[in-house]
This record gives structure tokens, C-alpha cells and sequence, in this order.
């Protein structure tokens, strides 16, 4: 087939704008990678800029993972992130798999009750109180516990469990498996696309964990990552406190960009085709 | 995005709850105190005697940055050896962050046994009732009393009654900064009036001073508007919002009749292009990083910023015969004041909560810490400069840090009560000595805003981004300066100004200010 001249420009119209959208993600973290391990004075040199570096130092890596909080919270970030998650996972998956049989008693109510928190919170005091109250204050499972379910993600597996084919659990009644074994032997392992999915969405946000942080944790050797790589770029966002407080250069900043950045996009690619997969899980059936 | 959403809908739910707070404080008040009268029997049925030799562990917070882990912190380990205490600091590197915290934790009564706060703070928590008093306890703080000074006792009260501690009196440590090579390079002085000024911010501008053969530099740069606070000075104005007295009279510098000279000054300036065209974009130290950078060859700006060994290795790498001199304000109709500088404000203040008077004991040591660290025989050196003999030398009575001295960068978050600021500088940066020197030797005009409580039915915020937006415009001619009135009349009506005005005054002339 011969493709007529509008087609082709409207081919190359699509391109064009790809490669701007590509381009408009690309650069930044070009940028970011570059500045990273450019030596400060090179950058500064150059006006602030760089995109392709000249000279390589990796110096600013080597200073933040040796001499700064980075290593710790590091640590910190990594088992909350992995405890973190499997919480989220088994918790959210013991609630959606009830939620998803059509046969349980007041499945209503209780559909009702989730879909509530979506949409109303107790709001930050409230909540602050009850993380006290339980003695959760300065702890690592201040930053687990308050969110180790999150009600949307309950209702992506719900519908997920409700799609498997019924006959599936029939067969496994008659086998004389009770619900736990249905759950853990014949639903979990269909579910993969779907457990990737909920599980990313949380691993995620557990790598990017902040707020709670800010608020219910006051030791700093509890500090999440993202925490202390704020910390190194509020420094210079803010005009001079004090006379003697060292500022990161950019190249230290950028580093510590990318040391929090990097792992979750290292995994993103591997995880992607089940992340399609599970984002369009909750939409065919709602 | 489900997350942001629900964190934006949680954030506004606290302001509208910390807005019904500080509406409501009948309400508030009779919340907390059940809680106050229930708790005294328990304490005073434990032994006191007993107890007093336990380590007590104290939870202080402030803003700040780069403290080192507990292990790693001299400091911290020193203060808790002396004062048999567990001191735990946290400190937060953003404002907004800071304030988050401190108000959940006040308003759930998990109260930090010493908390930084801000004058706003300091009045709304005082009224609810949820700090100390301090008055009746002046004896027991009286070697922090000494340290600050009696003035400074007085910027922490709150109708007539000790509320907070204040820091001591700092120094002021901005002043303008040129280019020496290439004033050298085009042959011209040091600018000695806001003339001169002007025309070598223009030669900068449009004569190449760094010979690249590219107009790709600019005169004059700053942080905002304040890039022009010798200029203001020079016309004896005070920095826009700055309350100040002139002839006998408190007098608020958008009322200055030589406030519109300025502004005309400032114009001329500007649309000669010799000003940095972001100067009103320029956030937190980019005004710093152009100066490094070899874009401008002015910058107003503070002597740390420009002094310190890691900025000076910064400007030698970008440009090896880039010389930075510190100058005096340039002169002009009004004098010379190199900007203004509120005698009234503190680098800071802590207040104790109330519910701490339960626990006499951990009060005690509250006090025990506040003392120590203001006590020049105790641990005042130790905040200042560290452990002895590790960070510091004291030979003859002069104070020399060591190599060490890198281990203890973080000291200043341990200065809840200040330090004596011209001394602790000069010891701890040595080589900047000369320019601290000149900069606290600048005339500058004394401004009182730090005097003043804002009143009530007055919103300080709005007013002062409607104050930079309409200067903005007068000095960029996009309004002409005829209607400077006219902006002043909107600011007095829809800004409520009159209020603060009025207010100001009467708080000015009660302190023995133009009266």
C-alpha cells in the first residue's frame, strides 16, 4: 500500500510530537545525571548548564554515601519500603477477596464503609492522635501502619477476584478446599497482574514516604531517604540562617537526587507490562 | 494522585480546624484544662528526692539543618553528660514543615519540652494557654538573663508577662559587593554616590567587563527588591514596610516623603538596563549564584556568601581573576545607610509548654540547660565551638579552632539563647574577620517592625505581596509614579493598612519610640 502525502504528514506531524513529549521527560534527568557527576567548578563554568559532561567525578557520590545521613536512612527507606509492601499486600488482599465473594453477609455495608474513607479522612490531628494514642510515635511502623491499607487499591483487587471465573471456586469447593486454601492456592496465584500492580502502586509510595515521616518521627535516625534528600535541597532554597551552615553544592544535590530516584526507576521497566495490564484490570468490570 | 489529593484535602481540613482553634480559644481553653487539673497528684506522690539523679530526656525542636546522627553529634553527647539528660533535637529544614509539626503537636498536647516559634506563634499559643509563664521562674533563668540582656527579655513577652526566651542580638551582614577586576579592566572608581552607582552598573551592563566580546552581563543583582536597599538608604528611606523614626516621629517608609524620589531613582535604573531582569524572580541564593557565575558585577549581599572558602573556591574556578570587594552604601540626598536593620527582631525564640509545670523535675532541667549553655564558665563555649581541646584551643585567652572544628558545624542548633555574635564570628571565621568587621560598621537605618504586634482584622501577608506587587510596578513603569497616592489609598482601604498604621504607632510610642 502506498501511503498518500497527507498520511506521511500527518505521520511525521505525530513524530515530531513524540519526539518534543520524549524529549520534555528525557532532559531533565539528563540534566540531573549530568550535573551529578560533573566536578561544581566545571558546572559553574559553564554558566549552570551542562547536558554532556566533560570531565567525570563521581566525588559527590562517594561523600554522600561515606560521610552524610544518606546511608542510614537509606537503609531505613529500603525496610519499610520491602516490610511496608508485604503488609499492604496481605492485608489488601485478606479484604478484597471476602469483599469479592457475592455470598458475604452485609457485603454492602462493608463496601460502603471503604468506599467512605475514600473520600472522607479523620484529617491530619485526628490521625496524629491515634498514632500516638497506640504508641506508634518515633517508630518505623508509624510509617507502615496508619496507611498499610489503601481503600482504592482494595476495590482494583476486588474487581480483580470478582472477574475470576466462578467455576474455578466451585471446582475448588468440591475438591474440599475452605476459603483460605481457595484464596492463598487457587486466587493468588491468577492474580499476579493484579498483586504487581497494587504492590508497585504501594512500593512506591512507600519509597516516597514523607509526610508521615515529617509528622510521627522525631529521631533522626529514623528519617526516611526522601526526608534527608530534602533536607540537602531545601538548603539552598532558602536565603543564609546562619553564618557557618554549609551549603551542598549542586553537583552533591543532584547526586542525592539521583540516589533516591534511581531504584524505583530501575524497577519501573520490568514491572510495566503487568502495570498496563492491572491498570485496565478495574476498568472492564466495575 | 489519589495521594496528593488526599494529603491537599488533610492539609486544608487542619487549617480549617487550626482556624476554628484560634477562633474559638473559650473552647480550646476549657479542652485543655481537665488535663491540667487531673495530672498534679500523680507526680507529687512520687518520691522527688529519689528521682532527681535520673536521666531525664528532653525533646526540643527548631528549624535547621545538617545535624549529625546522636552518635556522631560532640555535642549533644557533652550536653547530656553535664545536665544528666537524654537531649533529643529535631530540626527541620523547611518553615512550612516546621510549622505543620508544631502545630498537630499543640494542638494533640504532645508537647515538645522546647520548641523554636515564630512572634505570630508566640501570641496565638499564648493566649490559648498552652505556654509557660515564665515570669515567676526570672530568678532560677538568671544566668540566661544575664546572657541575653534585659532588652532582649522583653522582646519574648506577651503583655507585660515572659513568654519566651529570645536569642541575643545579632549583627547585621549584608552590604554591597562589586567587581574590583572589572571596575580595573574599564578604568573606573568604586562608586561613592547612587549616581556613580548607576553609571557603573550601566558600564558593567554595556562595556564587556569581562572582555568575551558578549553583552552576556548586568550591573546590579540582589535578593528581590532588597538588591536596592542601600538605595533606598541613601535616600534615608527604609526598605517598603520598614516603620522607623524620623525627626522625633514613627514613620512607616511608604509614608516617607522621600520614598517616591527613590522609587523615581530605582526607575531611572531599571530601564536603563543595567539591573539583573530576573531581580524580582530571584529566589533563596540565585542572586548569589549569578555573582559567582560572572554574570553581575553588583550584588547586595551578605559577607558569609560571598567569603566563606567554599564560595571563594567557587568564584577562583569560574574566573581566577575574579576579586569580590565589599564597599560602603554609596551616598546620596539622604545620607548614606547601607539598608535598614530592625533592632526589634530576634534570630529566634523558644517557649517551654504549660504542661511541663507538672514535672517539676524535667522543668528543672529545661532550666538547668538554658542556663548552662548562656553560662560563659559552663557550656556557652561548648555550643559556640565545641569540645575543648578537640575543636578549640584556649591559649592566653584567645580562641583558636582546630582542624576539627568541621565536626561541630552544627553547634549553632544548639544555641537556644544566641551567642555573643561579634566575638563568636570573629573567633570562628577567622579569615572573613575584616569584612564582618565592615559590614556590622555600616550606618544603617534602625527599623522597629520587630517591636510590633501585628493587630488583629489585619492580614500581614496579603499586604505585603499587594506593597511588592505595586512597587514592582512603579519601578518597572508600569504604573507611573503620579499614582502613588492613589496606591496608597487602595492599600489604606482594601488592605486595611490604617489598621497597622494606627496600631504600630500606639505600640511604638508605649516602648518610648517618636514620642
Amino acid at each position: 500500500m502506498v501511503k498518500r502525502l497527507d498520511d506521511k504528514l500527518f505521520d511525521s506531524f505525530v513524530y515530531l510530537i513524540l519526539i518534543i513529549c520524549g524529549l520534555a521527560a528525557i532532559l531533565p534527568i539528563l540534566y540531573v545525571i549530568s550535573v551529578s557527576i560533573t566536578p561544581f567548578g566545571e558546572v559553574l563554568r559553564n554558566g549552570g548548564f551542562i547536558l554532556f559532561p566533560r570531565e567525570i567525578t563521581f566525588t559527590a557520590y562517594r561523600t554522600l554515601l561515606t560521610e552524610s545521613n544518606i546511608p542510614q536512612a537509606f537503609k531505613i527507606t529500603i525496610w519499610i519500603t520491602v516490610i511496608g509492601t508485604a503488609v499492604n499486600l496481605i492485608l489488601t488482599s485478606l479484604m478484597a477477596y471476602p469483599l469479592s465473594r457475592k455470598n458475604l453477609p452485609a457485603r454492602n455495608f462493608f463496601l460502603l464503609m471503604i468506599v467512605f474513607t475514600l473520600l472522607f479522612s479523620g484529617g491530619i490531628i485526628p490521625t496524629y492522635l491515634v498514632v500516638k494514642s497506640v504508641g506508634l510515635l518515633d517508630s518505623i511502623w508509624a510509617m507502615i501502619l496508619p496507611n498499610a491499607v489503601w481503600s482504592f487499591n482494595v476495590l482494583i483487587m476486588k474487581s480483580f477476584f470478582e472477574g475470576l471465573p466462578e467455576e474455578l471456586f466451585e471446582s475448588a469447593r468440591m475438591d474440599g478446599a475452605k476459603e483460605f486454601r481457595i484464596l492463598i492456592q487457587i486466587v493468588t496465584p491468577l492474580s499476579i497482574p493484579v498483586l504487581l500492580t497494587v504492590g508497585l502502586f504501594y512500593l512506591v509510595g512507600h519509597w516516597n514516604e514523607f509526610f508521615q515521616a515529617i509528622f510521627y518521627v522525631t529521631d533522626r535516625t529514623l528519617f526516611p531517604l526522601q526526608v534527608i534528600v530534602r533536607e540537602l535541597l531545601m538548603q539552598s532554597q532558602q536565603p543564609l540562617e546562619n553564618a557557618e551552615n554549609m551549603m551542598p553544592t549542586q553537583t552533591m544535590q543532584m547526586a542525592a537526587v539521583m540516589i533516591a530516584s534511581v531504584p524505583v526507576i530501575v524497577i519501573y521497566p520490568f514491572l510495566q507490562k503487568h502495570f498496563t495490564k492491572g491498570m485496565l484490570l478495574g476498568s472492564i468490570k466495575g | 494522585m489519589r495521594k496528593s489529593l488526599s494529603i491537599l484535602l488533610s492539609v486544608t481540613l487542619l487549617i480549617v480546624m487550626l482556624s476554628a482553634c484560634s477562633g474559638g480559644n473559650n473552647s480550646k481553653n476549657t479542652g485543655t484544662a481537665p488535663t491540667n487539673t487531673e495530672k498534679p497528684s500523680a507526680p507529687a506522690s512520687q518520691a522527688p528526692t529519689e528521682a532527681s539523679n535520673k536521666t531525664i530526656k528532653l525533646e526540643i525542636i527548631e528549624t535547621g539543618n545538617n545535624l549529625p546522627a546522636p552518635d556522631k553529634d560532640s555535642i549533644k553527647q557533652e550536653l547530656d553528660k553535664a545536665l544528666n539528660i537524654d537531649l533529643n533535637l529535631t530540626v527541620y529544614p523547611s518553615g512550612d514543615d516546621y510549622t505543620n509539626q508544631l502545630n498537630v503537636r499543640m494542638a494533640s498536647g504532645n508537647f515538645p519540652d522546647l520548641f523554636m516559634l515564630s512572634r505570630q506563634q508566640l501570641l496565638q499559643f499564648s493566649k490559648q494557654g498552652l505556654l509557660l509563664d515564665l515570669t515567676p521562674y526570672m530568678d532560677q533563668l538568671q544566668k540566661t538573663i544575664d546572657f541575653i540582656g534585659e532588652e532582649t527579655v522583653k522582646k519574648g513577652m506577651v503583655d507585660g508577662k515572659v513568654y519566651a526566651i529570645s536569642k541575643s542580638p545579632q549583627i547585621p551582614y549584608n552590604t554591597y559587593w562589586i567587581r574590583k577586576d572589572w571596575l580595573d579592566t574599564l578604568k573606573l572608581d568604586v562608586p561613592k554616590t547612587i549616581e556613580e552607582l548607576a553609571e557603573v552598573a550601566e558600564a558593567f551592563t554595556k562595556n564587556d567587563p569581562d572582555g568575551n566580546s558578549k553583552q552576556d552581563t548586568f550591573g546590579l543583582t540582589g535578593g528581590k527588591l532588597s538588591a536596592f536597599a542601600p538605595v533606598f538608604g541613601a535616600f534615608g528611606v527604609g526598605s517598603p514596610g520598614n516603620f522607623y523614626v524620623k525627626d522625633g516621629a514613627v514613620l512607616n517608609a511608604l509614608y516617607d516623603p522621600a520614598m517616591k524620589d527613590a522609587l523615581a531613582f530605582i526607575k531611572q535604573m531599571i530601564s536603563s538596563g543595567s539591573v539583573d531582569p530576573e531581580l524580582l524572580a530571584n529566589t533563596g541564593l540565585q542572586h548569589q549564584e549569578k555573582s559567582i557565575k560572572g554574570q553581575a558585577g553588583i550584588v547586595h549581599i551578605d559577607w558569609p556568601n560571598m567569603t566563606k572558602e567554599q564560595f571563594v573556591e567557587q568564584i577562583k574556578t569560574v574566573n581566577p581573576n575574579a576579586e569580590w570587594l565589599q564597599i560602603e552604601a554609596p551616598v546620596g540626598p539622604g545620607g548614606q545607610n547601607d539598608s535598614s536593620w530592625d533592632i526589634g527582631a530576634t534570630a529566634g525564640r523558644f517557649a517551654i509548654p504549660k504542661a511541663i509545670e507538672k514535672d517539676p523535675e524535667k522543668l528543672q532541667r529545661v532550666f538547668d540547660l538554658l542556663n548552662y549553655i548562656s553560662d560563659p564558665d559552663g557550656g556557652s563555649l561548648l555550643v559556640q565551638f565545641g569540645v575543648k581541646d578537640t575543636h578549640f584551643t584556649l591559649e592566653d585567652g584567645t580562641l583558636k579552632m582546630t582542624d576539627k572544628a568541621g565536626e561541630v558545624g552544627h553547634s549553632w542548633l544548639y544555641q537556644f539563647t544566641g551567642r555573643p555574635e561579634m566575638e563568636y564570628l570573629q573567633a570562628k571565621f577567622a579569615l572573613q574577620s575584616e569584612s564582618i568587621k565592615f559590614a556590622n560598621d555600616q550606618k544603617r537605618i534602625e527599623a522597629l517592625n520587630g517591636f510590633i504586634d501585628i493587630p488583629e482584622g489585619f492580614n500581614a501577608a496579603d499586604a505585603d505581596r499587594f506593597i511588592e506587587e505595586e512597587i514592582a510596578k512603579f519601578v518597572y513603569d508600569k504604573r507611573p509614579l503620579t499614582e502613588y497616592e492613589d496606591f496608597l489609598k487602595t492599600l489604606e482601604t482594601s488592605m486595611n493598612y490604617t489598621l497597622l498604621l494606627d496600631s504600630a504607632k500606639e505600640q511604638l510610642n508605649q516602648l518610648g519610640f517618636g514620642s
